[in-house]
């Protein structure tokens, strides 16, 4: 009877188990050596639903470059003044239809008055356009000549999707007991697990150490501790799960810290971290002050990008079809910094 | 089908023992034993009476203070909500103190619990292990049980006293949670490049997974022979019988060498005690004498290494003037 | 010399499944019988194939010696022996063998006249390698995704898969199965040490009775198994470890894509609570 005991209880076990799974077939995709088990494991039926959400709306027709400049014929226009004025209105229709198609014109503009600066998302909209122009110019080692519109995070919404804001102090109920030190619940910024559930702004707007492996077997003064590899380790689970992979799309986990014979990704991903970090600093932090308190975080900090804000669980935002080249008004200028300086800051 | 002796088919019920007589000194046994029938289809049905001296009880008060400590240290972290305890409850933890105060005691909420329950919890363990102790000595048994548990006791305290000692940080233990722990872990393997690495981890597994092996090997045989009266084993070793021949003879026909009913308990001890034994050694190793368990092993020949298969990729960390 | 004292009357004719008499004997204290020829052959091809193989590769550091299974693109199908054709002959090998000692157990107990315990535990086992190396290959549709044979290789192996779901530590049946290798090592470290406590006292005492085994573990915790409970508990514990640790591998890939953390949110939201 223990034979029946044994597949009565593995029996229930399964039931339960297989009530919260998915069902087969699925795929797999290798992504290194055989048998070193760096593969990628996709829900065919999901993929599915993720191929339709990124879908790319259609671009409206391209419309002659001549003729008299935005700068010329409409008022307070600061960064698209080059543009011819069919540009300049193509890119404001396309621009509504990105991000506000059920708001329209008024959602940025008075619409008595269209050069005024009275909503914040009309600066705000200013700023991104800069940002845009500035990743697709400056930051093509990880964008490449695919680059982003505001479609690529926004997707018909004012507000994207997946964006973070830092994290509200604990709510301290004694004050003497009970402190989480910023982990320990079932956050969904880092997938369901219980490591620290803000990685970002350590990682993706301040430059703390994401590195914590020694690059000697026996120590040499590497003094990261195991807390700071579960923080780490938080941000991978982000970026894991904001492009829809596991680690050993970049990695192979033989060791981590090794570069030796990894896969291409990981340069790129280690790029997107610096973008990252550019874009929070540079551009959406000091939108704090423009921002009203209803799009503030709870600490009053203005809303940031990460991973998922452009990716949305895709390996490449959109599946890697490029809007930009129908919208070469979005591709620069940019600041003119190299990558190398870049990613120093 | 042939009775396969999985579950007792006919239960014996007699008057219930109160236990051997125990010397002066003693405390009386607590508890009048019942007889659960349910029970008595695996095992013994009889359930007490239960030996409650002082070490003991000490134990039980220690443990429990461990116990609620951490609990209301869970229930605090998500706002005294009892619904969210009890839907969190595995994310839950009471975390150790953060890295930067050392050795030092940090203020209560910052780690100080984390103290407070690690010195209870140590010491109701170490109660419990002189009540085995004890209670082994009043019988007139060998010590064999409490020195098995002295092992997993070594553990227990690399893990959270002799490490993070030597590593100067109490922010290198164990929180106590249930996820938490193995976020834990994982981080662990990732902070000290792999434990599967680490030669004294690896030992660790072996005697974990021979452990299991021996276990499953030793109860069926023993089940095998339950005809001949196979479980009878302290009989058996003073007066070997058929039981144990036969015992014996299948694994010597199978394999070519045989324990007898005796020494295959000294290797059942032996591959369970080695087990937190080496994997003891393994994690007091981890970050005090080795920094990185996968390039000592590419130091030591070990690490095998792997055929390219992508284009090379720079660090882009190495590129000039580029910040990792 | 390699027959014990006791050992001759047992040493009868009989209780073979296969041939009859023509196996039925013993080369030293080995028994043979049909299934010991096959074990043998299966055996020594499956070694020598790993021998070959050893030698068509980089190294022979027995650390790194390894034999890959094939490409996923192979599919199911059959592959050049050097490109992971080999690894396929091996696992062949590997199960006609592992079969064989079971089945040559089976013939054993026949003639001692034991319970088939022992070779039914050792076909669970049997049944988690088949589980890894051929079950969940064919569920994701290629030999590629078994294991490969080598010692530190086969490592990176259980590490990658295990992160190929992000955190294999929040897989619910590995935590299970987890939990039955440790609670079947705590219980051995017990069922060891007990009797060994009883039949080796301290200086100056007695040989000790299963009443002095039941008292102890009643005083301690209150309730003693007893001689025969303690070893269905203990074949129980060490076979639900393996259950569930094929079960933990064979849901990853073929009835869960994502991170195993993500799992765990038909609890999170439930609606009771969401």
């Amino acid at each position: 009877m223990k034979k029946s005991q044994l597949l009565l209880s593995a029996g229930l076990a399964l039931l339960v188990l297989l009530t919260g799974c998915e069902r087969p077939p699925t795929d797999t995709v290798q992504h290194g050596y055989r048998g070193t088990g760096m593969v990628q494991v996709y829900n065919p039926r999901t993929m599915e639903l993720k191929e339709e959400e990124n879908t790319i709306p259609p671009s409206l027709p391209a419309l002659p470059g001549d003729g008299p400049k935005a700068s010329q014929v409409y008022k307070n226009v600061k960064v698209l003044g080059n543009l011819s004025v069919n540009e300049f209105t193509r890119l404001m229709l396309s621009m509504t239809s990105w991000v506000a198609p059920a708001e329209g014109c008024a959602y940025c503009h008075n619409p008595a008055n269209f050069a005024e600066d009275v909503k914040y998302t009309k600066v705000v909209a200013r700023r991104m356009i800069e940002m845009t122009r500035h990743i697709n110019a400056d930051w093509k080692v990880h964008v490449a000549e695919t680059g982003v519109t505001c479609y690529t995070c926004h997707r018909g919404n004012p507000v994207p999707n997946n964006i973070w804001h830092k994290e509200e102090e604990q709510a301290k109920g004694a004050d003497f007991i009970g402190d989480r030190a910023g982990q320990n619940l079932a956050a969904n910024s880092v997938v369901g697990t219980s490591l620290p559930s803000d990685p970002f702004t350590p990682f993706l707007l301040g430059e703390l150490d994401i590195r914590v492996n020694g690059t000697t077997a026996l120590p040499n003064g590497n003094r990261h501790s195991i807390k700071q590899a579960e923080w780490t380790y938080g941000l991978m689970t982000h970026m894991s799960s904001a492009l829809g992979v596991n680690c050993t799309y970049c990695h192979n986990t033989q060791s981590f810290s090794n570069w030796n014979g990894n896969p291409p990704q990981r340069s790129t991903a280690w790029y997107g971290i610096r973008m990252a970090r550019d874009l929070n600093k540079d551009y959406m932090e000091p939108l704090a002050s423009v921002f009203p308190e209803h799009r503030l975080g709870p600490t009053g900090d203005a809303p940031k990008a990460n991973c998922a804000t452009c990716h949305q669980g895709a390996y490449k935002p959109l599946f890697g079809q490029s809007m930009l080249k129908d919208h070469p008004q979005l591709a620069g200028p940019g600041t003119g910094l190299d990558k190398t300086t870049l990613a120093k800051k | 089908m042939q009775y396969q002796n999985i579950f007792t088919t006919v239960q014996a019920v007699g008057p219930t023992h109160h236990g051997v007589e125990l010397g002066h000194g003693n405390s009386p046994r607590t508890g009048e034993p019942y007889i659960e029938y349910w029970l008595g289809r695996i095992g013994n049905a009889q359930l007490g009476p239960i030996y409650l001296g002082g070490l003991g009880i000490a134990s039980l008060m220690c443990g429990l203070i461990a116990f609620v400590t951490i609990g209301l240290n869970m229930l605090a972290s998500v706002n005294w909500n009892p619904i969210q305890f009890v839907r969190q409850l595995f994310w839950l933890a009471l975390e150790p103190p953060a890295p930067g105060y050392g050795l030092g005691i940090p203020p209560m909420n910052q780690g100080g619990w984390w103290l407070f329950t690690g010195f209870f919890l140590t010491v109701s363990l170490l109660l419990w292990w002189a009540r085995m102790y004890r209670r082994a000595r009043e019988l007139g048994l060998g010590t064999h049980i409490p020195w098995a548990f002295a092992a997993a006791i070594w553990l227990y305290l690399v893990l959270g006293l002799f490490r993070p000692i030597l590593m100067g940080s109490w922010g290198e233990a164990v929180p106590f949670g249930i996820f938490p722990h193995l976020d834990w872990t994982a981080a662990f393997s990732l902070r000290y490049g792999n434990l599967f690495y680490n030669p004294f981890h690896a030992l660790s597994i072996v005697f974990l997974y021979g452990s299991v092996l021996l276990f499953a090997m030793h109860g069926a045989t023993i089940l095998a022979v339950g005809r001949y009266g196979g479980e009878r084993e302290i009989e058996q070793i003073v007066d070997r019988g058929t039981a144990s021949e036969r015992a014996a003879l299948f694994w010597r026909w199978t394999m070519g060498f045989n324990a007898t009913m005796e020494s295959i308990h000294r290797w059942a001890w032996w591959f369970a005690v080695l087990c937190p034994l080496a994997g003891g050694i393994g994690i007091l190793l981890t970050g005090t004498v080795v920094d990185n368990w996968y390039l000592w092993a590419v130091k030591h020949g070990v690490a095998p290494p792997y055929p390219a298969v992508f284009p090379e990729v720079v660090d882009p960390a190495t590129l000039s003037g580029v910040k990792p | 010399m390699s027959m014990l004292s006791f050992e001759k009357k047992y040493r009868v004719r009989g209780g073979t499944l296969v041939g009859g008499d023509l196996f039925d004997f013993w080369i030293g204290p080995f028994y043979v019988g049909f299934f010991g020829v096959t074990t043998i052959f299966f055996a020594f091809l499956g070694t020598a194939l790993i021998l070959w193989g050893a030698s068509q590769g980089p190294t022979w550091n027995l650390w790194q010696i390894s034999i890959a299974p094939p490409d996923l693109s192979y599919g199911l199908r059959m592959a050049p022996l050097l490109e992971g054709g080999l690894w396929q002959l091996i696992t062949v090998c590997a199960l006609g063998a592992f079969v064989s000692w079971m089945m040559r157990e089976v013939e054993i107990c026949r003639k001692l006249g034991m319970g088939y315990h022992v070779p039914f535990a050792f076909s669970v086992a049997i049944f988690a390698y088949f589980t890894l190396n051929v079950i969940r290959p064919v569920l994701l549709g290629a030999w590629g995704h078994g294991f490969p044979y080598g010692i530190f290789s086969h490592l990176d192996w259980v590490s990658n898969v295990g992160y190929q779901y992000l955190h294999f530590h929040y897989n619910p049946a590995h935590m299970l199965a987890v939990s039955f290798f440790f609670a079947t090592t705590f219980a051995l470290s017990l069922h060891g040490g007990l009797v060994l406590s009883a039949t080796n006292p301290p200086v100056g005492e007695v040989v000790k009775t299963p009443e002095h085994e039941d008292t102890f573990f009643r005083d301690s915790i209150g309730y003693s198994i007893g001689t025969l409970g303690i070893h269905r508990l203990g074949l129980f514990l060490a076979l639900a470890a393996v259950l569930f640790s094929a079960l933990c591998i064979v849901i990853s890939g073929p009835f869960w894509t994502r991170g195993w953390p993500e799992w765990w949110g038909w609890w999170l939201n439930m609606p009771i609570w969401k």
